[in-house]
């Protein structure tokens, strides 16, 4: 070895020993794991067991992207896991939030037409579970589903739970489906809502579902129990009575008009009026502003409110969306 | 067909599924016809989804059909999935060690841990991952800012996680965070593909200033803007339906949209900007009747004119768009051009609108079955437009829909 070659030997291992000092570590070389070392991860078959346990823990976390995710996980699984374990888990499950999970793991194998009979047996535990608090939580699982016509009068029978709690989530199901799953298109579906709003001996269930509930394809018949609650002695089922009215079938619209304005003159709460004059309103279009002009003199409380229907529905829109939301912005101007 | 007039299936769960389908179907008709999904027909490749859920709605039944909630076999499961009948369904995938994860994550190991979760292309953990970077940014211009940085030498599948993410945060909503993603897209700096995904991350803004309008609208209608050119066009569109909502105002946004569709040399984008006002449905001043009016005359594109159409039935001068609806009627030799024409005359003036409709069907007499069933209904007692156009036989009885695929 030539004095050149060792002093080239030397210099490279100084400088080698240089840039380890100046370049990181990998990881994978450290000698002690270090907090930051990266988790083994590694894709598994999902199992029920696997699956609960992992959500059970993760309810813990402050993730909400984590909790979202083991939620959809567990209900895109749904349809390749074992029936008879998801069923049993369900079964002896008594935490409310994860009877919830697992009641829309079942859901979604009959929402995905892999086990027609799933559905059924999440609705059975609803109407038997002891536990309000599971079967509010087992009912939410059903929201924004098929469940308003394929569980037979189960909603009719929840609107009267002994647990408001439950009484409200049945009412929240029952607007949602309607609104997101039907689009307001499907007559049986909507008319099964007012079956289920007219059986409620709660006005505030009752309220809350009319005064949610798109009309336009609903029975006669049921436009006709609808009318029929103009008449409560609660002035909140009274207030939603009048603004679904607003939103019937082509065939019961000058019925309703006729109802509705009629009514106005002896009606005595301010916010039953207003549901009428919105009604009246969306029964008429431009064609109400003479109903609505006789009717300005009968509460001055009202009179602003009517001249901002008059003045939105002179504007000649031809969609009620559309007239709602002029009226929304001309009220809210400064 | 009407919703009432589906078949039921033998199956009551699956005639029930079938039937929401088609009655999602029925409510996103309306977006359908308003050819709306000219939106996602540039195939830019980029990964930023729909911040419109009317798009998204019109898209949903093409995405079911193509299968859902997937990812890769397991490692070790290949083997017995070749053997195994075909499933009806994809098998998930559950992530061993995902748990310490999502606890111990920061972002400074965010690009390094997740690289085998993308790798995967699992689109459940991917979905989690764009939430929980978006998490980690939280309301940080800091955070915002290194995951921008990070967009010039990610893989494409990082970017659209990344932009995602950024789109999402809490952060991209400060003028810091808007500003950077309004210069980097706009820049030079990056690929013009990857600028479109930077300019996609503005889409969940609550309003634009006038000066990133202004910029957003220049590089639009420029003769190069190309893919980015479109986004811009696209979030100008998307962040006017947001600020309209809340606050009304649509007129700044109108005016560069118009602008766009007036000016852009590039027919595609030059659509988009005559078409996005269509999604927040303003009522048409004056100007912007003059402006539409002149497209409807003008225009080349046919779905051009046919989005004019629609959107001056919002006109708040009915006898001057009746009027230009009924010259257009005559002059106009596109079919689809005359049915926008014919049914938004109704949309109009409602059953006004009828006698000028009826002159049209003596004009041209395929039109006159169309008469008749818009009287009909009216007839009736049907007043919303809307429910008048759900309730024909057919909406598209000239296959105009179609020519949008």
């Amino acid at each position: 070895m030539t004095r050149l070659s060792s002093f080239r030997t030397g210099a490279l291992g100084l400088i080698a020993l240089t840039l380890c000092q100046l370049l990181p570590t990998p990881a994978s070389a450290q000698a002690a794991p270090s907090p930051a070392q990266a988790p083994a991860l590694e894709g598994e078959t999902c199992s029920v067991q696997g699956l609960m346990d992992q959500i059970r823990r993760g309810l813990q976390s402050k993730s909400a992207a984590y909790k979202n995710y083991l939620r959809t996980l567990l209900r895109e699984s749904a349809v390749t896991l074992p029936d008879n374990e998801l069923r049993a888990a369900f079964e002896r499950e008594t935490d409310p939030v994860m009877a919830e999970h697992l009641a829309a793991a079942l859901v979604a194998r009959t929402e995905r037409g892999a086990d027609p009979s799933a559905m059924q047996a999440v609705a059975e535990r609803v109407l038997e579970e002891r536990d309000p608090a599971v079967r509010a939580a087992t009912l939410r699982a059903m929201r924004r589903t098929s469940a308003l016509e394929n569980t037979g009068d189960m909603y009719e029978r929840l609107v009267s739970d002994p647990s408001p709690e439950v009484r409200q989530e049945a009412a929240t199901n029952i607007i949602e489906d309607i609104q997101h799953v039907y689009s307001g298109f499907y007559g049986p579906a909507s008319d099964a809502a007012v079956a289920a709003a007219t059986a409620s001996t709660d006005p505030q269930v009752t309220a809350r579902i009319l005064g949610n509930l798109d009309t336009q394809k609903i029975s006669a018949g049921s436009a006709s129990e609808i009318q029929s609650l103009l008449s409560s002695d609660n002035a909140e089922v009274r207030q939603a009575a009048a603004t679904a009215l607003g939103g019937v079938p082509a065939e019961q619209m000058a019925s309703a008009r006729e109802s509705l304005v009629g009514m106005y003159r002896d009606e005595r709460d301010a916010g039953v009026r207003k549901a009428l004059l919105q009604s009246i309103a969306q029964l008429g279009f431009s064609g109400a502003v003479p109903d609505l002009q006789r009717l300005r003199s009968i509460d001055p409380r009202l009179e602003s409110e009517i001249d901002a229907w008059i003045l939105v529905l002179n504007l000649g829109l031809q969609e009620w969306s559309l007239i709602l939301r002029e009226k929304q912005w001309l009220q809210q101007a400064p | 067909m009407t919703p009432d007039s589906l078949p039921r299936s033998a199956s009551p769960l699956a005639g029930s599924s079938n039937r929401r389908t088609a009655l999602i179907g029925a409510g996103a008709g309306l977006v359908l016809l308003l050819a709306a999904i000219g939106l996602l027909a540039r195939g830019s490749g980029q990964e930023v989804a729909p911040a419109d859920p009317q798009t998204a709605a019109a898209l949903a039944p093409k995405q079911a059909r193509s299968g859902k909630g997937g990812g890769t076999a397991p490692a070790g499961q290949a083997g017995a999935a070749a053997e195994a009948p075909p499933s009806r369904f994809d098998a998930t995938t559950c992530w061993r060690d995902l748990e310490r994860f999502n606890e111990e994550v920061t972002l400074e190991t965010f690009r390094e841990w997740a690289a085998p979760l993308l790798a995967s292309r699992d689109p459940l953990v991917r979905d989690y991952l764009k939430a929980r970077l978006a998490e980690l940014i939280g309301n940080d211009a800091g955070r915002a800012s290194t995951v921008l940085g990070w967009s010039r030498d990610a893989t494409p599948q990082e970017f659209g996680v990344f932009m995602m993410a950024l789109r999402d945060s809490e952060a991209v909503h400060l003028p810091q965070v808007a500003a950077q993603l309004v210069d980097l897209g706009l820049g030079e700096r990056v690929d013009p593909e990857r600028r479109a995904g930077i300019l996609s991350a503005l889409d969940t803004q609550k309003r634009l200033d006038p000066a990133a309008l202004d910029r957003l609208s220049d590089f639009a209608k420029g003769p190069v803007s190309s893919e980015a050119g479109w986004t811009a066009a696209r979030t100008i569109g998307r962040v006017l339906k947001q600020d309209f909502k809340q606050t009304g105002n649509a007129a700044p946004y109108l005016d560069e949209l118009l602008t766009i569709g007036e000016q852009s040399p590039d027919e595609q984008i030059r659509y988009l900007g005559q078409m996005m006002p269509m999604h927040s449905a303003p009522v048409l001043d004056a100007e912007a009747t003059e402006r539409y009016a002149k497209i409807l005359a003008t225009e080349g594109n046919e779905s051009g004119r046919d989005v004019a159409a629609h959107l001056l039935s919002l006109s708040q001068d009915k006898a001057r768009v009746l009027e230009l609806f009924a010259k257009t009627f005559e002059t106009d030799p596109a079919v689809c051009v005359r049915w926008a024409v014919f049914r938004f005359a109704a949309r109009v003036s409602g059953k006004d609108a009828l006698p000028v409709m009826a002159k049209m069907a003596i004009q041209d007499p395929r039109f006159q079955p169309l008469y008749d069933e818009f009287e009909r209904l009216y007839a009736s007692g049907v007043l919303d437009w809307v429910r008048l156009w759900n309730s024909l036989s057919n909406q598209n009885p000239f296959g105009c829909l179609d020519r949008h695929d």
